[in-house]
Order: C-alpha cells, then structure tokens, then sequence
C-alpha cells in the first residue's frame, strides 16, 4: 500500500493503545479480534495491567499464536509482586461471555469493519450493553483516505463489509454513546501529507470511548459462550509459595555473607585454609560493606556472636545474626517482609532457617573447614594443586559440564 | 542435497553480482529445449538461485541436442576456483546426434561422495581442460550410461556451487539482443571467470561479452537442464566441436567462435524444430531410495542389553512432498513470498515448510500448480508456480529440520522455556540460595536420522542462572575492588552468556563499553534514534533504575538471513541491570563445597534421567495439541526408551616391567601400580625441593615419606637439594629457583610447595621451568600434604607423576599391531577469545606406546589448523625414527575438538594434508586411520537389567542404530560411572586405509584409554586425547606460549 507509513500504520494503531495504557493505568484490559496477538504482547509489558484477555473467532490463529504470551525464562528469576493473568478465548463478538465483564479497558483494532451490519449492533450490544468496560477503543479504516491510495477500488481487504468516512463513524459511535451511557472522543493514526490532512483524516480513524456512569448490576444469567484456549499465571511475588521462596533466599545469602565476613574479623581468617590473596580480599570487602551499609554498619559486626547447642550428640556452633541486623544490611530484605515482626513470623515455619528461641536472630551454622574427606585413590591429578581444583571430582572427566 | 550445505552457497558474496539477469527469453533460445528455463523467464537472480539451488537433487538429468548442428557434445564442468585444484570435465562423444533423456535413478548423499571421488580420478587428457557453463549442463549420453553420467555430473555440480565460482556458459536472446549494460558486474566477474579458464583452455578471447553474460545465468532452473552448448576446446577426440549458440548473424562477430586445434564450429540457429520440454518423454517421480548402511558392527565382547535416551520416531505418512516455487516476475523480499504463499493456503493446505523458495508439503499436489498473487507494494501481479522436485522418504535427511522445528514447538506447548536451544522448567528450579543460583531441570532435544531411522534424542539438562543482573554482579565486584574495578569486571563477565528480561534470547558479552551508559541513543530499524532508557520504557515498560552503568556488547556472529539475504552485521548492546548471567560463575567452579552442591543436583543417575524421560514423554502424550502438532506431519513418538543390543568389550591387560594383572570390573589398577616396579624409571639423582619456611615440617615429611614408597615403584632416588624460602612472594620462589637452576646444570626436578591456591605462583613457575629454563616440575598444594594419615599415599601417586614427567614410563597394555604410532589431537579454546586457541600434539613413538612424542601450536584465527598440525606430525615422524630408525607403518589419529559439522572439512581437507607430509620421506606411504573423538554429545547409555536402568559397565560399546548413516562410527563408553549416568564417547573413523575392522578400532581405542598415567584406571577418551588436552590446557591457560623444545620427549605437562 502506498503511501507507507512509518513507523507502519498496525504498529501506530498498537502504540496508541499503548500510550493509552501507560497514561490511565487500566488494571483489566481486553483485545476483541486479537489475532496474531501482537498487540497482547506488546501489551502484556505494562506493569499496571493485571489480566488481559485476548479474543478470536479463529481459534486457529490464537493456538498459533499463544505461546508468544507465555512467561519469559527470566520471568522467573526475579519476579516482582506485579501480578499478570492472560487468558485467550475462542468466541464471537456479537456473544457474550460473563467473563468479559467488568473490564477497565477493552480495544478492538480494525474489527468493526469485518462485521456485517446485524452484526454490528449484536457487537454495540454485547460491548457496551453487556461488557461495560470503563473505556473502549475502537478503530476502523477512514474511507476518505482511500483516494490517497493510488489504484485502489472497493476496499482495502476482501472481508471488509464496509468502510465509513468520518462522518459516518462518528454518527455511529455516537448513536453508541446515547444508547448505553458512553461519551467518544475522535482521533486516528496514520497521518496524509500536511496539506490533505484537514480533507481526508486520518488513514485509521479511532474512538476513545468513555462510560459515563455505572449502571447497577442487573441480574443476569452468567453466559459462557467463549471457550479458554489459553491461560497462564506469571511468576509473581503475591503468590505465597514464590514469595516465601524469594525471601528465604534472600535471608539465607545475607545471613551466610555476614556471618563470614564476621568470622573473618574475629578469627582473621587464618584457619580456614584459604589462600591469602583471597583471604585479603574478602577481608577488604568486609570492611568496605560495612562503610556502605548506612545506620547498621557499626553494631553489625558486634551484634554478632556465637552459640554452641548440643544436637542430638554433637556439638554445633551458630553466629546468631539478629533480624533487625539482616534488615539494615540488606534492604531487599527488609522491604519483602515489611517489617521485623512479619519478617519473623514468615520465617518461623521455614525448615531451611533456624532462629532463636526469641525469634528475633538467625543461628548461622560455623561449618567447620574441615577438610573434605576425600579418598585420594579416587582422585587424579591432586598432587598438582592449582591444575585441579576440584578435588572430590571423582571420575578423570568433569562428567558435569556436558551436561550444563 | 544436504540442507545443510545450503548456507555455504548463499554466504559467497561473489554470486550476488552476477544475480541480475534479464532480458533472456529462455523460451526461445535456441538451444531453449529445458525446462528449467521456462523457470526464469525473467531474471531470476543469480544470487537467488544459489540460495535455494539444491543442484544436486534434480532426479533426472536431461540434455538434448538438436539432431542436425551438435555431432559432438560434452558434458563440462568448469574448474574450481578454489584452489583445490580439481579442474574435471567429462567429454562424452558421440557419434549419433539424436535428442536424448537420461534419467538416474537419484541417490542420497552417499552416492554424490562417491562420484566425486570418481571425477577426482579422471584422467587429465578427458577431464580438466575444459569449461562448462554450470554444473547442471548434461548432454544426453548416448547410451544406458545414463544415470551415472547424471548423478555423477550431479556431483559436480554440487562441488562447484559451494565453491562459488561463476558459472560460464553460453545462450543467446533469440532477436540476439542481450543487454550487457544490465550485467555491470557480473560482466566483471564473468569475464575474470573466463580468463581464468581461458589459461587453461587457451581459448578465453573467444567468449565475446555475450557469451559470458548469458553464462552468468545459467544457474536457475530447479531441473538441471542443458542449455547453452558446450565450449570447448583442445580437447582429444576430434569429434568433439564447439558449437556457437548464435542464431543471429548479427551476434555472430560479437562471439566469434574460434576453431582452434582442428575444432570446427558449427552456428547454431534458432529455428531448429527442438521440442520444448512437454515434449520430451515425461519422466515419472518415484520416491527417493535410501542406500544400505555401511557395515561397521564389531562381535568382539560380551552382548548385552543397553537402553539409550533415543525414543523412536515413526512417520504415519507416506512421503513428503518436495517443490520448487517460482514467482513471475521475480519476487526479492522473503517477506513478500511467505506472506504470498500464506494467501494460498487453501492449496497448499495449513502444514508447510516453505524457505522462500523450496516447498514441503505432507500432501501431493499436482506436477505443476500455478497461482497468482498481488504484489501489495506496486500491485504487480505475482505468478507463482508450484512444481513437484521430489519425492521424499518421511524420514529423509531433508525433513530433519522442519521436523526439529515442529518439536521445539511442542516443548513450548507443554510449558517448557527455551533458553538457548534447550527447554526447561522454571517452575521446578532448585534455588541454591548460597550461590544466588537457580538450577533449571529441562531437555536438549533433537530429531535425528541414524542408522536405525529416526530417533528422538533426549538429553536431560539443567541450566544454571544467576539469581542476580548483571548489574548487582557488577556493584559486587565494585566493592571488593574498586582500584581495578574495570579489569576484574572484564576478567568476569567477557565470555559470558547473558539472558534478557524482555526477550528469550541468550547474548555471549564481547565486551563492556564503559563510556555508554543508557542515557546514549542508538537507531532503530526504521531509522529513528533512542535513547536505551526511552526504548525500554515504551516497548517493555521497563523502567532502568541505574544511570550510571556500562553497556554491554554482543558481536553477532555473521550469517546471513533464510534466504542468503541480509547479513545480519552490526553490534547488540544490552543493558546490565536488564541481563542475567546463565552458567556457573567461574569463582565457584573453585569452591569444592558449593561444586559438590551443585553436582548433586545436575548429575542425575541413570534412574533419574530415565525417569525425567518418560516424564516428557507422559506429558507430550498426554497433551493433545502436541500430539496433533506433531500428526501435522505425520509424526508419531514411541512411549518406550530405545532398548538395544550393545557389547562389554573384553577386559584388558595391564603389563608394568615383571607383572602383568587383568583389570577388576571397576578398571581401576592403583593398588597394584604402587606394588611392584614400573616399566621403566629414571634414577632421580639431582632435584631441588623449594618451600616456604612455614612448610618446612612438611616438605621434610614428604621427602622422607619418598623414600619409603619410592623403592617399590623401582624408582631411585637421591636427597634433594633443601631450600627454604624467607617468604611466600611469587618472585622469591622464582628468583631462587632460577638461581637454582644457573647453579646446579644437572638438575633434573624442580618441586615447590605453595600455600592455597595460587594461579599467579603456579603460572610464574610453569613459565619458567616449561619455557624459559626447561625442566619438570612438580608442583604441590600444602593442603594435600598435610595428613599424616593420606600422605603415603600421596606421595606414591606424586612419585609416579614425576617419573612420567621425566620420561619413566608407567604401564602398558599390549597392542597386536607393529610400527605403529598413535597421535593424540586435542584444541584448547580461550573462553574469553582473549587468547589464541592451542593445538596440542602428542604421538607415541616406540612400540609399546609407552614413549610420547609432544608439541604445541598456536593458531590465528585466520590459520588453519592443519599448517601446526603438519608441522607437528612430520617433528614426530623424523623423531619416530631417530627412536626406532625406521617410519611407523601405520599410523592411528586421535581427534579430539571435532564438531559434526566439520567432519566434511577434516576428511575433505585436513586428511588430504596430512597424507601430504608423508612425502617428505621418500617412498614413503603408511596407513593411516583418522579417528575424531567427540565428547561433548547427547547420546547417554544405561545399563537394562531386570527391568531397571542404571549404568553401564566399562567397556560397553554401542556400534549400530544409533550410529552415523555417512560414517563408520561407534559409541564407547571406557571408564566406569561413579556419579551421573554414562555418557559414553563417540569415534568416527573418517578415513581408515589400514583396514582395521570395526573390531579392531574398537579395541584399539578401548586399549588406548588405559594409558593414561595420571590415573590408574580407564579414562573416557583415549590417552594421546588426554596428554594433548592437559598440554594444550597449559599451553593456553598459564604458558601463553609454546613450551620449551627441550621438553617434547618428556609427558612434562602432566
């Protein structure tokens, strides 16, 4: 098509939805016509979207499509407490389905005009009547751009029933407006040379519209017309299981790196058979952390100490380290748990930590630098330190790193 | 053809500029007999035509000659370019000029390999001297020779693509108007083709401009059709003549033909009652047949039953469908012909594989299809035509892909993340809290066509991510360092692979730019700039909290588009705080605790592993939108683990100088090596002993401890020489063993004790006693030798070490075969690419293999390994024979750093040179067995017994179904499994002119995997693999250069 916009018109359309998104902050937003579900996906990164559900009657084409939506790898890795639910439905717009309600926001880019005239009203009906979405977005082609388009007769796509002009649009959505409570506002994408642009419009004329009230609830009959194609949960920090899990890792790094740092101050680190340069260097970042950490520095080194407890016949040694002391050190702790006594509490039940009979410290466990028991028939190459360095190995070949 | 040789053409820069012609009218040319004209009607671009151009697929070749003006015709092809210096032609005389159809019955890739060798031993006076417009230029054979001649010629034609040389040829326009200005370049570079050939010809001035101008295109159609005549010249039979394609008297003088050497040519005009391609008799399409495997099991052994982590694949459909589309006029944006042949979908139908111009289809369509499409762009109107090519077995090499393409789709159906080229499961990630690492179990899959058919390959994986960005990684390493902050970060993260938060793509860091921040713009696509901050913002709503970071760098690597279109070039820059490091952080790799940790998750037992495999298979098959993604075509996975036939091969003898014991079943001999004498040992009479003074207790335990273990191994042993350093400075211990060194000449041992782990002491010392003052050193942690209790053992073994190191020797196994020298190759990468990579070298150079020969080689990047290599072999030759006074008759290579793809490389191009070296000594000619060594692969075994799976015993060998359909190949799996579950290694005998049977190189192979005497028992590869890895290790990670000469006789590096 000529001319060609830039960046293209589909993605003009998709950055207004966008650009919507980022300034009123829906928390539910649907796609009516999703399709290839490209702009799902470009939806599915604004934070403030909650559930976003995508609807086609091709059913083929979502299936195609649907795992552009699933989570990414890293995702995982550091999941925030922003929650993201996607579901993609197979149904027809002039259905309606019970969960399409009470939506923030619904769009529906370049539908109407595939929709016979009968049609057209079921889909007035069920979106505005029925959804009831706070806003909806809907665009269709501008016809009076057609003439811009050199050699083009009929319209721009074989499925189109119809494509309005301005005014014909705009006496429909405002027929919309009337009937069922909305006010619109008229804008588009897709702009004609400077001195048409009065003349013809916009090549894709778009409608915000706006509900105007909030009807009472009318008791009706849950439908479910649309059938689930897909649905996926995104990692988030306000699933308990993620969240207990991101914070006890977190406690146990912190805990485990300050209770070495302290043994290495107090015990100078001399026994712990690791080769100087290290040791030094560990021993320079102690001193470094404690300048960086504001507030809990000074005391942090002299609030901790050690424990002996007898367990079940031996004798083990803890570094009490206080929560209130992991708090200041690390941040992120603090600000998952929100405060000490929550940060107590959540950590009571976790096998993976041990607290003090008060609840208020972490026991540390001091594991011994024992030297490894180490069979040294097993071993190759172990008189020839620096080559070797992981000893334990057992088998010649490191068996492992094929397998990363 | 094979696809993947398909890259290899599209990549040659060269062949685009000859891509534009236009202006032909193939239907009328005059020799316009083929079909594959009608394909180009308009200037199909060269360029294009490479891309998609499998020559070497074309069934039935045909050529015809038009009765009256071609009495003689031949079949050219015109030499490489390259430099590989095959110039081959095939002249076929012949006395009837008649219109001829061969047609060859089409073999897979096997028979092409053949028939290149074959062409390879064409007499010079019939081959060579002669110029062909392309490869596909066939006259018909008089005769039934047909299908050899064909395929053979289709084997050259194959070779001559790859190799990008410009096709020469001859057409003519039929009004004899053939626009030279549309060719601006490919004129050039024809003309430059011709004059090349023109030496060896001798006839180049008589290409006229137009002659190589339509030569340029002889490369298009799918049907490898004769057209132009052949050109020749000074060829022997006097039959042969060339034959001018003019047929405008006006065009005659711009291409005056010379009759050269009693050659006659003969004008060929245009209205010759040729029959057009409908005519000729209409050949049938029949299936491709698959050829027998090659016969490489081995009976030696003991049977028994193994299970591998292969699941059979079987295909429900009966073939699949080969096409070639063309689009009139041309179409050049890929994008443009997915999207037209998207809108024909009710043709094609939803399942196709479609690279922009080679179609696979489940279904059969008819012979020819022709659609029409709109271009959007100027709303040109599109012809596109659909013509079948082939038939195709469903499990042909070619589906392989589009297969692999379907699965990956179905690990996502079930849920798995990709990353990388593997899938995995976050929501099962094991959190090592300590680390800040997450393990994610998943799995490598692939579709593979092996001699048992197609198989499902299932590697059971983890990955390994870091729980932090890469930016907290940086704030750490800030902390700990700040004066060279910028050195360690570098030393950190260069080489390291990252994954992004807003895609799924995994980047390698080249390096870190340090004066960019993300407040710097860069240009999108459509020419617009950003700032990294806005870009982010808008497209993920990410928001970058740290201003003040570098960015990353990623230099892709270059290749080139589907199609062979764009070159996708340029630099990626990633923002640290948005990218995590994937893998093992090097600092823990030295943490033994954390290691042993780790392991324990990622090396699963052989139960495990099983299990995690039905797992997969329970939940494919239990879905059925996988189930029905993968009936798409046609493709149906076993629910069973492959359960085979495989061999224990027999236990091995090891002989040290008076004992000799058989191995146990744990293959493992170190009780036995330090009871009675070694083979041989060399008297230690002078050395010096270098500890700190803080060690001194020990180093005196140690030395007396020595002296007690040392008299049953057979090695005598003076006092050393005692020194006692003041400090534990790396410069102390090297100043004085330098001085050392200047003041005791004969001294034969250097041994230092150091405190913990130091690279920088370990690294100073190796440099000065392996390139500067060459000697054997040993050197030994404090740690080791600090229990009282361990200590005579480790003294044993240390004693043992440095025997080897000073060229005793340990133990042998007996190996029936005489004169012969065993090679070991091994190539050590730098990961940071930092450094050059090093090629180790080490060959065996007496009859007991129990003396080793060693060198090193550092390559550029732009050098071929193969010039170290050579240089290497005929080092270890000359001292082969200054030891024994004769050559080796048979000479074993051990290859290790071979990957599949470069097998073709190596036995086409490294085999050769090395062949070459033996030319150096006169009469001259040893066997040679070249054997690669792959270590790294996906195939596992497990042991069957009673209904369970668990390892495998040593020795076991698997030489069928899961083998290599090109190559005779085994899997062997030597050493014993403590942990994890059997990962055997896999040997190819590419070349193998000593005719050792299957049996034989499996034995030998097995038997070299007990020499290694570092450890007293079997090692997963064979010894020369192993000392070369360990010197090419030192040689890259600590010397940084090639070790002393001096030492090459000496196993110094282990």
């Amino acid at each position: 098509m000529n001319p060609i916009f830039t960046p293209s018109l589909h993605s003009q359309r998709h950055q207004f939805v966008v650009d919507f998104v980022r300034k009123n902050k829906p928390r539910k937003v649907a796609d009516l016509g999703c399709g290839e579900c490209r702009l799902l996906k470009q939806l599915k990164f604004q934070r403030s979207i909650e559930l976003l559900v995508g609807v086609d009657i091709n059913g083929a084409k979502i299936k195609k499509n649907m795992l552009r939506l699933a989570p990414l790898s890293t995702d995982y890795l550091q999941p925030t407490f922003d929650q993201l639910h996607i579901d993609l439905y197979q149904g027809s717009v002039t259905q309606r389905d019970a969960r399409l309600t009470g939506f923030d926001l619904v769009t529906s880019i370049e539908l109407i005009e595939h929709l016979i005239l009968p049609d057209l009203e079921l889909f007035s009906s069920v979106v505005f009547g029925y959804m009831r979405p706070a806003n909806v977005i809907i665009s269709t082609p501008n016809s009076e751009f057609n003439k811009l388009f050199p050699g083009l007769t009929g319209f721009r796509h074989s499925d189109h029933k119809f494509e309005w002009n301005r005014s014909e649009f705009r006496s429909w959505a405002l027929k919309v407006c009337l009937d069922y409570g909305y006010e619109a506002e008229f804008t588009g994408v897709g702009e004609a040379p400077q001195e048409l642009q009065e003349s013809v419009g916009f090549c894709s004329q778009i409608g915000v519209f706006r509900r105007m009230n909030v009807l009472p609830n009318r008791f009706e009959e849950e439908v479910f017309f649309y059938t689930l194609v897909y649905s996926v949960n995104y990692p988030t920090l306000c699933d308990n299981n993620t969240f207990i899990e991101v914070l006890l890792s977190e406690v146990v790094y912190r805990a485990e790196q300050m209770k070495n740092s302290w043994m290495e101050k107090t015990t100078g680190g001399t026994n712990w058979g690791l080769p100087h340069s290290q040791t030094e260097q560990q021993k320079r970042s102690a001193c470094t952390e404690r300048l960086d950490c504001p507030g809990g520095g000074e005391e942090l080194t002299e609030s901790l100490w050690t424990t002996k407890q007898e367990e079940s016949g031996t004798l083990n040694r803890f570094v009490v380290v206080p929560l209130a002391a992991l708090c200041s050190f690390c941040p992120k702790i603090a600000e998952l748990s929100g405060s000490l006594s929550n940060l107590r509490r959540l950590l009571m039940d976790q096998p993976q930590v041990k607290l003090s009979q008060d609840g208020f410290s972490l026991l540390v466990k001091c594991e011994e630098q024992e030297p490894e028991q180490i069979d040294s028939d097993e071993e190759e190459d172990e008189e020839d330190a620096p080559a070797v360095q992981c000893s334990h190995q057992t088998e010649p070949e490191e068996d492992w790193e094929a397998n990363i | 053809m094979d696809p993947r040789k398909r890259p290899d053409l599209s990549d040659k820069a060269g062949f685009q500029m000859l891509g534009r012609g236009r202006g032909l009218q193939p239907v009328e040319m005059t020799v316009g007999r083929s079909r594959g004209l009608l394909l180009s009607t308009e200037g199909l671009g060269l360029g294009r035509a490479r891309g998609f151009l499998p020559p070497g697929d074309i069934p039935p070749g045909r050529g015809v000659l038009p009765p009256s003006t071609a009495p003689g015709r031949g079949l050219l092809v015109h030499p490489d370019e390259v430099g590989v210096g095959r110039a081959r032609g095939l002249l076929l005389p012949s006395a009837e000029p008649k219109v001829g159809v061969s047609r060859g019955a089409v073999l897979p890739r096997l028979g092409q390999q053949y028939e290149q060798k074959h062409m390879l031993e064409m007499p010079p006076g019939s081959a060579g001297d002669t110029a062909a417009p392309r490869g596909e230029e066939v006259s018909a054979p008089p005769c039934g020779q047909g299908s050899t001649l064909v395929s053979m010629f289709r084997g050259m034609g194959v070779t001559s693509w790859g190799r990008g040389t410009p096709a020469v040829g001859r057409e003519s326009g039929h009004d004899g108007e053939v626009k030279v200005q549309d060719f601006p370049v490919g004129l050039a570079t024809a003309m430059q083709g011709a004059g090349h050939r023109g030496d060896s010809m001798g006839r180049g001035s008589s290409l006229s401009a137009q002659m190589i101008v339509g030569l340029g295109r002889a490369a298009l159609p799918q049907l490898g059709m004769g057209r132009g005549q052949a050109l020749l010249s000074s060829l022997p039979s006097g039959q042969i003549k060339p034959v001018c394609p003019t047929s405008d008297p006006q065009r005659t003088p711009l291409s005056p033909p010379h009759p050269e050497g009693g050659l006659k040519v003969v004008p060929m005009t245009q209205d010759l009652p040729v029959p057009l391609s409908s005519a000729l008799p209409k050949k049938e399409m029949t299936m491709e047949s698959v050829c027998s495997p090659i016969n490489k099991a081995g009976t030696k052994g003991t049977p028994i039953t193994i299970g591998s982590n292969h699941i059979v694949v079987s295909c429900k459909n009966e073939a699949v469908y080969q096409y070639h589309v063309t689009f009139t006029p041309n179409v050049e944006s890929m994008t443009m012909r997915f999207g037209m042949m998207k809108d024909h979908r009710s043709t094609t139908g939803e399942v196709v594989a479609f690279d922009g111009s080679i179609l696979y289809l489940p279904v059969k369509l008819k012979d020819e299809v022709l659609l029409k499409s709109s271009r959007r762009t100027d709303n040109q109107e599109i012809e596109i035509k659909i013509k079948m090519t082939k038939i195709l077995p469903p499990n042909c090499d070619l589906c392989i892909p589009f297969y692999n393409v379907v699965f990956r789709r179905v690990m996502k159906i079930i849920g798995l993340k990709q990353v990388a080229r593997n899938h995995y499961d976050p929501e099962s990630a094991v959190v090592l809290e300590k680390q800040r690492l997450q393990v994610w179990p998943g799995y490598a899959t692939a579709i593979k066509h092996t001699d048992g058919g197609l198989y499902l390959s299932v590697e059971v994986t983890h990955k390994v991510l870091q729980n932090d960005s890469v930016l907290d990684l940086m704030n750490m390493l800030y902390k700990q360092s700040k004066e060279n902050f910028q050195d360690v970060c570098t030393k950190e993260l260069v080489g390291a692979i990252v994954i992004t938060r807003y895609n799924n793509r995994t980047y390698r860091i080249d390096s870190i730019e340090w004066n960019k921040s993300p407040n710097d713009s860069f240009t999108l696509m459509n020419g617009t700039k950003t700032t990294f901050l806005e870009y982010y913002s808008k497209n993920y709503g990410i928001t970058i909290k740290e201003m003040n970071q570098p960015l990353l760098l990623h230099r892709p690597k270059e290749r080139s588009k589907p199609g062979g279109k764009q070159i996708i070039t340029g630099e990626i820059l990633l923002v640290p705080e948005l990218s995590f490091l994937t893998g093992i952080p090097e600092k823990m790799r030295k943490d033994m605790r954390a290691m042993k940790e780790l392991t324990s998750h990622i090396n699963v037992s052989s139960e495990q592993h099983t299990n995690s495999i039905k797992q997969l298979l329970k939940n494919i098959s239990s879905s059925p939108e996988s189930v029905k993604e993968l009936s798409r075509w046609g493709l149906e996975i076993g629910s069973e683990i492959l359960i085979v036939q495989g061999r224990t091969l027999p236990l091995e003898t090891i002989c040290l100088q008076t004992s000799c014991f058989a191995t146990g079943t744990d293959v493992s001999w170190s009780r036995e090596v330090v009871r009675d004498a070694s083979i041989n040992s060399v008297p230690l009479n002078i050395w010096a002993i270098f500890y700190p003074s803080r060690c001194a207790d020990q180093a005196e335990e140690l030395v007396s401890t020595f002296k007690k273990v040392a008299g049953p191994i057979g090695l005598r042993m003076a006092r050393p020489i005692r020194v006692e350093l003041r400090d534990e400075r790396t410069e102390t211990y090297v100043k004085s063993i330098h001085s050392h060194l200047t003041s005791e000449p004969n001294l034969q041992l250097v041994v230092c004790i150091m405190v913990g782990n130091r690279d920088d002491l370990y690294i100073a010392i190796k440099k000065l006693c392996c390139v500067k003052s060459p000697i054997p050193s040993q050197a030994i942690n404090i740690r080791t030798i600090s229990q009282q209790m361990k200590l005579k053992s480790v003294a044993q073994k240390i004693l043992l070490q440095v025997n080897s190191k000073l060229g005793g020797e340990l133990w042998t196994v007996n190996i029936p075969l005489k004169n012969l020298m065993v090679v070991g190759v091994d190539v050590h990468h730098d990961t940071s690419k930092s450094h050059q990579s090093v090629m180790g070298f080490v060959a065996s150079v007496n009859s007991s293999l129990t003396r080793w020969y060693s060198r090193v080689t550092f390559q550029t990047p732009t050098e071929e390994l193969i010039h170290g290599f050579r240089v290497c072999l005929l080092a270890a030759l000359q001292k082969y024979h200054e030891i024994n006074h004769n050559l080796p008759e048979k000479i074993v290579v051990y290859r290790d750093g071979v990957s599949d793809g470069q097998l073709k490389m190596v036995e086409q191009y490294e085999i050769p040179q090395l062949i070459k070296c033996f030319e150096t000594f006169p009469s001259y000619e040893p066997k040679l067995v070249f054997i690669v060594v792959q270590k790294r692969i996906s195939t596992n075994l497990y042991s069957w017994t009673s209904n369970n799976f668990g390892t495998p015993s040593p020795g076991t060998v698997l030489d069928h179904t899961l083998t290599q359909k090109d190559w005779v190949d085994f899997y062997l799996m030597a050493h014993p499994i403590r942990q994890g579950c059997g990962l055997p290694t896999h040997y190819i005998a590419l070349y193998n002119t000593a005719n050792l049977s299957p049996d034989h190189l499996q034995r030998l192979t097995f038997k070299m995997c007990h020499l290694y005497w570092n450890w007293p028992g079997v090692i997963r590869v064979p010894a020369p693999c192993k000392y070369a890895h360990k010197l090419a290790f030192l040689s890259g990670q600590y010397l940084h250069s090639e070790p002393a000469i001096q030492l090459s006789d000496k196993l110094f590096f282990l």
